[in-house]
C-alpha cells in the first residue's frame, strides 16, 4: 500500500469514527467534566449516565425490542410480497415491464416523509395505530420499490432456458420457483432483507405519526423524545449514553452483514 | 403471471397512490382546529395562501440550498472514498464496514450527537476554540452557520451510501482502458477525466437524483438537531408541513404544502434534466 | 342423554354469565384504571402523591401516570398525536396554559363545571384563575401557577432594578468592576420561552402582542421599543451572544455558576439555586420583571393544569384525582419540596408557609400581576411567527421595525384566515 493511500485511509477513518468516539467519551464523563473539560477533576469517569438511561421507567431495551419487532415483521412481509412480485415483473412483456418499472422507480425516488399526514389519517380511520406489527404495513410498502427492483434484476439474470428445462422435467411453476429459482437468488434476497431491516429499524417520521403510546415507541422516536432541553439541567452525558446504546445493535449488524449490505447497494445501483 | 404482482401494486397504491389523491382533496379544503376539525370546501384559498406565504418560499430556498450543497459535497467526497476503496489490500472488509457505519445508524441518534458536538459553550468545537483563545463561533445560534452544520451532519451520514454506489460503478470499468491510456502517455489526471468520470456518469446520475430527492425531503435531522431555528433558517419543507399538521392542527394547509413541495421537486428535476441534456448536446457539438 | 347434556350446559352458561355480570357490576373487586399523561418533571414530583391516592382508593381507582418527554413542545406533540390517532389511551392530561383553546376548539377536552363549582373557582388566587376557560367554559383546573420572575443577586446590589434603564446600568457597572461576567441572562432561543420573555417585557413597556379587542399590536411603538431594548442587551454585551441559543437550563446554569447578575426564569429555579452545587446560595432574590416608569410590571403566566379527555370513560374518577392533586394539602407539599407555586388562596394564606418560605409573598405578588399569552386556538402559529421574527432580530441583526411589521402582517393573516375571535 502506498504511503499516501494509508494517510488518506486514516483521514477517512477519523472522519467516520470521531463523532462516534466523542459520544462514547461523553457517555462515560461526569457532568462537571463535560462542562469544564480542562480543569482537574477528582472523579472523571462515571457509569451514572448509563444507569440513568437503563433505569428509566421504560427501559431502553424495550425500545430496542420494539424496533426489532418492527424490523423483522417488515422484512418478512416485504420479502414475502416482493418475491412473487419481482418474478412477475421480470417476466412481463417488455413494454409493460418498462412502464411498471418506471412507476416503481418514481415511488422509490419520491421523498416518502411527505406521506406522514395521509398515513396518520389512515391509522386513525382503520384503527391501526400503536401496533408494531401493523406498522410493518406502511413500512413494507415503503421498502417495496427497492425490494422489487433489486429482486427483479436478480430474476432477470437467470436464463430463461433454465425455467424451460425444469418445465420439461415436469415441475410446476411453483416448484420451479421454489426449487430452481429461489436458491439461485438467495444472495439477493439476503441483501434485500438486510436493507429493508435497516430501513425499518431506523425509520422516523412515519413511526412518529403512528406511535403515541410510550410503550410502543421504536428506538429512533424514543431517542428523539430524549432530545430537547430538560427543565432542570443539560444532561448531555445521558444523551450520549443513549446514542451509544442505540448504536450498538447497528454496529453489530453492519459488522456481520457488511458483505450483504454492500452487494445489495451495489447491485441496486448497477441494475436498479 | 401478472397476478403475482397484484399484491405489490395494491400495497403501493394504498400507501403512495391514495395519499396523493387525499392530499389534493385536502388541499382544497379548510380542515383545521378553526373549523373544529371538519373539512369545509374553501375554493382554493389554501393555494392562494401558499403562493403568498413568504415562509413557504423561504423554506423552498432553504431546502433546495441544503439539498444542493449536501448532494454536491457527498458526490465529491464519495468519489474520493470510492477511488480509495477500489484498491485492494488486507482488511478492506473491516474498513468498508467502518465507513458504512454512519449510514447505518438512525438519523435521530446522530442528530442528537451533532447537537452536542456543536453546542456552545460545552461542545468540543467551542471548547477547542476557547482553548486556543479564538472567539466563539456560536454555530447553532447563527443563521449563517447553522445550516452549514446541518449539511455537515448530512454529508457525514449519507456519503458512505453514495460511495458504495460509485464503488460499484468503478468496478465495472475494465483495467485495460487505463493501461491503454498510460501506454499512450496519459497521466492520472487524464485517467480520471477521460475514463473514470465519463464511464461513471450513469452511477453519478443515479446517486445524484436519488440523494437529491431524499435530501429535499429532509426531516429527521432538522427536527432533532435544530428544530428549524435559529430564525427559521434551517426549516425544511417537510418540517413546515409537519408543524402545520401536528402543532398547528391545520391539515388543509399542511396538505397544500405537501403537494406544493412535490410540484417544486418535480419542476426542479425536469429543469435540471433538460439543462443537463442541453449542455451535453452543446458539448458534443 | 344428549338432552340432559344440553340442559346442563345451558345452566352452566347461565351461571357463567351471571357470574361475569356480577364481576363487572359488583362492588367488591372492581378497580377503575385511569391514565394520566404528564411531562417528565411532574410525573417525578407527583409520584408520592399518586401513591398516596392509590392507597386511599384501593379497590376503587388505580391511577397510572404516563411519563411524557421533558420538553413542553414534545409533550404537546405526544398528546396531540395520541388524540389525533383516536382512542386516546389517556383519561386526563396535564396541559400548558397555551394549549387550552386549541384542545377545547378541537373538542378533545371536556367541560369541568360538573365537578368544579363556581365557589370552588373563587377559592383560586385571582392570578391562577386566568387561562382556564375558553369561550367562558371551564376546561382546565390549575395545578401549578408558573410565572416569569426576575432573579437578582442580593450580594451585588441593595435593591433590584425596577426599570430597564436601571437593569442595564447596574449590569454594566458590575461588569466593569468585573464582579460578574454577564449582566442579564434570559431565554433567547427560537422557542416558546422567547415568546414568554417577550410578553412580560412588552407589557412592561406599555406595548402588547394582541390587544383586548384582538388587534395585533406588534408594530406598536412601545412594542418596538421593548424589542430594541432586548437587542441592545446583546449589543452592549450585558447579555452574552450565546443567550440567543439559551433556554431555561442554560440560563440557570450560568446564573447558578455565579456568572450573571440577573436571570429571567420560572419559580422552579429557586429550589435549583439552593442545591448543594450552587455558587449563589443565600445570594438570590426574586422580583417581577422590569417595566418603564408609567407601567406596571407584568409576569408571563405559564401555568400547568389538568383537563379531562372527552372520550374518557372514567371522568368522575379523574376529577376525584384532580381534586386531590390540587388540594391545599398537595399544594403545600409540592411547594415545600419542589417550589411549585400554589394556586389556592388558602395555601398562600398559610402563616406557617409564609414564615417557612418567605418568597411565597413575592410569588403571590407576581402571580396577581401575571398575564396569559393570547388565548386563541391558533396560538401555536402566531407564537411561532413571533419567535421567528424575534430570533431574526436577535441572532441575525435584522432591523427591529421591519421584522415586527412582518410579524404583524403574518399574524394578522393567520387570525383573519381562522375567523375566530381572540379572547
Amino acid at each position: 500500500m502506498k504511503k499516501s493511500t494509508k494517510l488518506w485511509l486514516i483521514v477517512l477513518l477519523i472522519w467516520s469514527l470521531s463523532p462516534l468516539i466523542w459520544q462514547l467519551y461523553s457517555s462515560f464523563c461526569t457532568t462537571d467534566v463535560l462542562i469544564k473539560p480542562f480543569e482537574i477533576h477528582s472523579n472523571r469517569w462515571t457509569l451514572d449516565n448509563y444507569k440513568q438511561i437503563l433505569n428509566a421507567d421504560i427501559g431502553f431495551s424495550k425500545y430496542i425490542i420494539n424496533s426489532t419487532i418492527v424490523g423483522i415483521s417488515t422484512t418478512f412481509l416485504t420479502i414475502l410480497i416482493a418475491i412473487p412480485g419481482s418474478y412477475s415483473l421480470a417476466r412481463l412483456p417488455v413494454k409493460i415491464h418498462n412502464l411498471t418499472r418506471s412507476l416503481i422507480l418514481i415511488a422509490a425516488l419520491s421523498p416518502y416523509v411527505l406521506l406522514f399526514l395521509a398515513l396518520l389519517e389512515m391509522a386513525r380511520k382503520f384503527n391501526l395505530a400503536n401496533n408494531l406489527i401493523l406498522l410493518s404495513l406502511p413500512y413494507s410498502a415503503l421498502s417495496l420499490p427497492l425490494a422489487l427492483l433489486l429482486l427483479a434484476s436478480a430474476f432477470k439474470d437467470i436464463p430463461k432456458e433454465l425455467e424451460e428445462a425444469s418445465r420439461i422435467e415436469g415441475l410446476s411453476s411453483f416448484q420451479t420457483v421454489r426449487f430452481i429459482l429461489l436458491p439461485l437468488i438467495k444472495p439477493s434476497i439476503a441483501s434485500t432483507a438486510i436493507l429493508v431491516f435497516l430501513f425499518s429499524w431506523n425509520e422516523y417520521p412515519i413511526a412518529l405519526s403512528w406511535l403515541s403510546n410510550p410503550e410502543a415507541l421504536t428506538l429512533p422516536v424514543a431517542i428523539a423524545r430524549l432530545a430537547g432541553s430538560s427543565i432542570y439541567s443539560v444532561p448531555y452525558g445521558a444523551y450520549a449514553a443513549a446514542t451509544v446504546l442505540g448504536s450498538i445493535p447497528l454496529l453489530l449488524i453492519v459488522l456481520i452483514f457488511q458483505r450483504q449490505i454492500v452487494s445489495g447497494l451495489t447491485n441496486g445501483a448497477i441494475k436498479g | 403471471m401478472i397476478i403475482l404482482l397484484v399484491p405489490s401494486l395494491l400495497l403501493l397504491f394504498l400507501v403512495f397512490g391514495i395519499p396523493f389523491f387525499r392530499y389534493i382533496w385536502l388541499s382544497l379544503h379548510s380542515f383545521s382546529v378553526s373549523t373544529s376539525l371538519i373539512p369545509i370546501n374553501n375554493n382554493g384559498a389554501n393555494w392562494i395562501r401558499l403562493i403568498n406565504d413568504e415562509r413557504f418560499w423561504q423554506d423552498v430556498i432553504q431546502t433546495a440550498r441544503f439539498a444542493i450543497l449536501s448532494v454536491s459535497l457527498e458526490i465529491i467526497i464519495a468519489l474520493c472514498i470510492a477511488l480509495l476503496l477500489n484498491q485492494s489490500w488486507k482488511g478492506k472488509g473491516l474498513i468498508r464496514a467502518i465507513t458504512l457505519l454512519p449510514w447505518a445508524l438512525p438519523t435521530t441518534i446522530m442528530a442528537l450527537g451533532w447537537r452536542w458536538i456543536f453546542n456552545n459553550p460545552y461542545g468540543p468545537i467551542e471548547q477547542f476554540l476557547s482553548l486556543v483563545n479564538l472567539s466563539e463561533l456560536n454555530i447553532l445560534s447563527s443563521p449563517y452557520l447553522t445550516w452549514i452544520a446541518t449539511v455537515v451532519a448530512d454529508v457525514w451520514k449519507t456519503t458512505p451510501f453514495v460511495a458504495l454506489i460509485l464503488l460499484a460503478g468503478l468496478q465495472t470499468i475494465p483495467n485495460d482502458l487505463y493501461e491503454a491510456l498510460y501506454i499512450e502517455g496519459g497521466n492520472a489526471r487524464d485517467a480520471l477525466l477521460k475514463i473514470t468520470i465519463p464511464l461513471l456518469k450513469p452511477y453519478l446520475f443515479i446517486s445524484m437524483i436519488f440523494r437529491f430527492s431524499q435530501a429535499f425531503g429532509v426531516f429527521d435531522l432538522i427536527q432533532v438537531m435544530t428544530g428549524g431555528g435559529p430564525a427559521g433558517s434551517t426549516e425544511s419543507l417537510a418540517l413546515y408541513a409537519y408543524l402545520n399538521a401536528m402543532r398547528f392542527l391545520d391539515f388543509g394547509y399542511s396538505s397544500t404544502i405537501v403537494i406544493g413541495s412535490f410540484i417544486i421537486l418535480v419542476v426542479i428535476c425536469i429543469t435540471s434534466w433538460i439543462i443537463l441534456k442541453q449542455t451535453i448536446y452543446l458539448v458534443k457539438q | 342423554m344428549s338432552f340432559i347434556f344440553v340442559k346442563k350446559s345451558v345452566i352452566n352458561l347461565f351461571f357463567l354469565t351471571t357470574l361475569t355480570s356480577l364481576n363487572s357490576n359488583g362492588k367488591a373487586d372492581i378497580t377503575k384504571q385511569i391514565n394520566i399523561l404528564m411531562p417528565a418533571p411532574f410525573q417525578e414530583s407527583t409520584k408520592e402523591l399518586i401513591n398516596e391516592f392509590n392507597e386511599k382508593n384501593i379497590g376503587k381507582i388505580k391511577v397510572r401516570v404516563t411519563k411524557g418527554p421533558r420538553e413542553t413542545e414534545a409533550v404537546s406533540d405526544l398528546a396531540i398525536s395520541s388524540l389525533l390517532l383516536g382512542n386516546s389511551p389517556y383519561d386526563g392530561l396535564l396541559i400548558d396554559v397555551t394549549w387550552l383553546p386549541k384542545y377545547a376548539q378541537a373538542g378533545w377536552i371536556t367541560d369541568l363545571s360538573k365537578w368544579f363549582s363556581n365557589d370552588e373557582y373563587g377559592e383560586l388566587e385571582s392570578g391562577a384563575q386566568k387561562g382556564n376557560k375558553y369561550n367562558s367554559v371551564l376546561y382546565r383546573w390549575p395545578f401549578v401557577a408558573d410565572i416569569g420572575l426576575l432573579y437578582w443577586r442580593t450580594d451585588l446590589m441593595e435593591m433590584p432594578p425596577r426599570t430597564p434603564v436601571e437593569l442595564m446600568n447596574i449590569s454594566k457597572e458590575l461588569q466593569r468592576k468585573r464582579l460578574v461576567k454577564y449582566g442579564y441572562v434570559w431565554q433567547g432561543r427560537q422557542y416558546e420561552g422567547l415568546s414568554c420573555v417577550f410578553l412580560e417585557l412588552v407589557k412592561g413597556f406599555g406595548g402588547d402582542w394582541l390587544s383586548k379587542t384582538g388587534k395585533v399590536e406588534l408594530s406598536n411603538e412601545k412594542t418596538i421599543a421593548a424589542v430594541k431594548w432586548l437587542k441592545s442587551l446583546l449589543d452592549s454585551k450585558v447579555s452574552p451572544i450565546a443567550v440567543t441559543n439559551f433556554s431555561e437550563p442554560e440560563a440557570l446554569q450560568t446564573f447558578k455558576n455565579g456568572d450573571a447578575a440577573f436571570m429571567r426564569n420560572w419559580p422552579y429555579a429557586w429550589k435549583e439555586l439552593h442545591k448543594d452545587d450552587s455558587k449563589v446560595i443565600g445570594k438570590v432574590g426574586i422580583t417581577t420583571m422590569v417595566s418603564t416608569d408609567d407601567n406596571q410590571p407584568v409576569a408571563t403566566l405559564g401555568s400547568w393544569g389538568f383537563s379531562i379527555i372527552s372520550t374518557s370513560k372514567n371522568k368522575n374518577e379523574t376529577a376525584k384525582l384532580i381534586k386531590f392533586l390540587t388540594s391545599d394539602y398537595a399544594q403545600q407539599k409540592l411547594f415545600r419540596k419542589y417550589g411549585y407555586t400554589p394556586t389556592r388562596k388558602s395555601t398562600f394564606r398559610s402563616t406557617e408557609l409564609r414564615k417557612e418560605i418567605p418568597i411565597i409573598q413575592e410569588l403571590q405578588k407576581a402571580l396577581n400581576l401575571s398575564k396569559p399569552r393570547p388565548m386563541t386556538p391558533v396560538y401555536a402559529q402566531i407564537s411561532d411567527v413571533l419567535q421567528r421574527h424575534l430570533s431574526s432580530v436577535l441572532s441575525d441583526n435584522k432591523d427591529v421595525r421591519i421584522e415586527m411589521m412582518k410579524a404583524k402582517s403574518t399574524t394578522q393573516k393567520i387570525l383573519d384566515s381562522t375567523g375566530l375571535i381572540v379572547k
